[in-house]
């Protein structure tokens, strides 16, 4: 069976002969799965979502072993833009993730990229900002924005893509209680969509939607088995 | 109103037109009177595009030193005029001294409120614009990300400046040279804050499906009016007709 993705003895350092950060990493994520990987700070979350959505070794250096799949093919042979055509990955801080004046031309510079034809761009917004839960937000200015809402609208920039793989790299962590639950809505929903998703996070009761939790601590993984123990472990 | 709506309303490389007409004719000419005339220009220009008063008196502001400054190189350092005020044998303030930097703030003044024009359009229809102009679409993104991020590093470095204070520097009680130091200690936070900030928006865009290929669509393509023909031609033409005239 080919997963959307699958980590293969995965390891990483940031440089040639210092202690590796990821060891020996194996995993795969099946069709519509949320997985949830929780670990403490430093434990090289943010490296590992970096090293699932080619980032590492494409765009960052570093000395990455094993090998990452995406629908079977390794994230060596892939370009970023390649990438970016089946995998979104969305970044804890919204600020550098946004950069024009108008929301509707963020959630435009994805696809203008992949060339999509403008009239198809056109509805791509519209059905982002709908399904992130900002319609009527296209004319804004998202630097007047709130936290939560810039980080939905990085969120709805990712989606209209149209990625099948989503990655969280804790994207809570700047936002208010109602934001983060926002967000985790909008997760339960693309989760019904049945795309599947790659969530990080240290905070075990953002998780409550994933379907397996694998802790990452000391460089390895490990499954954790309820959510109880995951309150316990962090 | 609907006249400023109209200018607003313009393509912006209409605006960029008009902005190098200015820019070069404050580079062209040498008199402070023409200078003073296309100073003149610029400002009503920028009150048609409906750029207002204040922000174009807050950057001036800043020139009023520069103007004191040259004044005063020019008339020390330089022969001809009356001299206003004299420092023994030397003429610290001349006519010639105050005419050469009146010309260099003029030109300075030029450059500083005909670039406010362009702020009149969006970063993005700016790049669009610049792409429409086969400008390479890379190089005008960066230049819609510098205007996107300027205000960061200004912050940044005000939030480092305020860091320091409460842990006890007071910058206003220190003398100049100490003061200074304290400065240079701001770089390395800075500079480290801008780095992360330049990795984090690089890998957001590359994972946005940045130069996928060589070429990428638009949502939104400029169409330029009869009246940016009018408005841009009309621009050029009288340049050409001032410089006739004056040469």
């Amino acid at each position: 069976m080919t997963f959307p993705l699958k980590a293969v003895q995965l390891g990483y350092s940031f440089s040639f002969g210092t202690p590796p950060l990821l060891r020996d990493l194996n995993f795969e994520v099946r069709p519509g799965e949320v997985l949830a990987i929780v670990g403490p700070s430093g434990s090289g979350k943010t490296t590992l979502c970096h090293c699932m959505s080619g980032i590492i070794p494409l765009i960052l250096g570093g000395t990455m072993t094993g090998d990452v799949q995406l629908h079977g093919v390794s994230t060596r042979k892939l370009t970023p833009a390649r990438i970016a055509q089946c995998l979104g990955i969305v970044f804890q801080n919204p600020e550098t993730q946004l950069f024009f004046s108008e929301v509707a031309d963020e959630i435009a510079f994805g696809p203008e990229n992949l060339c999509v034809p403008p009239f198809i761009i056109e509805k791509r917004i519209d059905e982002a900002l709908e399904k992130v839960g900002l319609p009527g937000f296209r004319g804004r200015n998202p630097h007047e924005l709130s936290g939560g809402e810039k980080q939905r609208l990085a969120l709805a920039a990712v989606l209209s893509l149209d990625p099948s793989i989503l990655i969280f790299d804790e994207v809570t962590a700047h936002l208010d209680q109602d934001g983060t639950h926002r967000i985790r809505a909008i997760i339960k929903s693309l989760k019904q969509e049945g795309r599947t998703i790659v969530m990080v996070d240290h905070d075990p009761h953002q998780l409550e939607v994933a379907d397996r939790i694998l802790l990452l601590k000391d460089g390895t993984l490990r499954n954790v088995l309820d959510h109880d123990e995951l309150v316990a472990i962090l | 109103m609907i006249l400023t709506e109209r200018f607003t309303g313009l393509d912006p490389r209409t605006k960029l037109v008009l902005v190098m007409v200015l820019s070069s004719l404050g580079v062209i000419l040498q008199e402070v009177l023409l200078l003073g005339i296309v100073w003149f220009l610029t400002l009503s220009l920028a009150a048609l595009f409906g750029v207002g008063w204040r922000p174009i008196l807050r950057r001036s502001r800043m020139l009023f030193g520069i103007f004191a400054a040259m004044a005063i190189i020019q008339s020390v350092f330089t022969t001809g005029g009356h001299g206003f005020l004299w420092l023994g044998p030397v003429s610290v303030i001349s006519s010639l001294g105050l005419e050469r930097a009146g010309g260099v703030v003029l030109r300075l003044l030029i450059v500083v409120v005909s670039a406010s024009i362009m702020a009149t359009s969006s970063p993005r229809e700016i790049v669009q614009g610049l792409s429409q102009w086969r400008i390479p679409y890379e190089l005008a993104f960066m230049v819609a990300v510098a205007i996107r991020f300027l205000p960061l590093l200004r912050q940044e470095a005000l939030e480092t400046l305020t860091a320091l204070q409460l842990r006890g520097v007071a910058l206003e009680q220190l003398p100049w040279g100490r003061r200074l130091r304290v400065y240079s200690y701001l770089l390395m936070p800075m500079i480290a804050g801008v780095m992360s900030k330049s990795k984090e928006l690089a890998l957001a865009v590359e994972m946005r499906g940045f130069r996928a290929y060589s070429q990428r669509t638009a949502y939104r393509v400029l169409r330029p009016r009869p009246f940016d023909y009018a408005v841009g031609g009309g621009m050029l033409v009288g340049m050409g007709l001032f410089l006739w005239i004056v040469y």
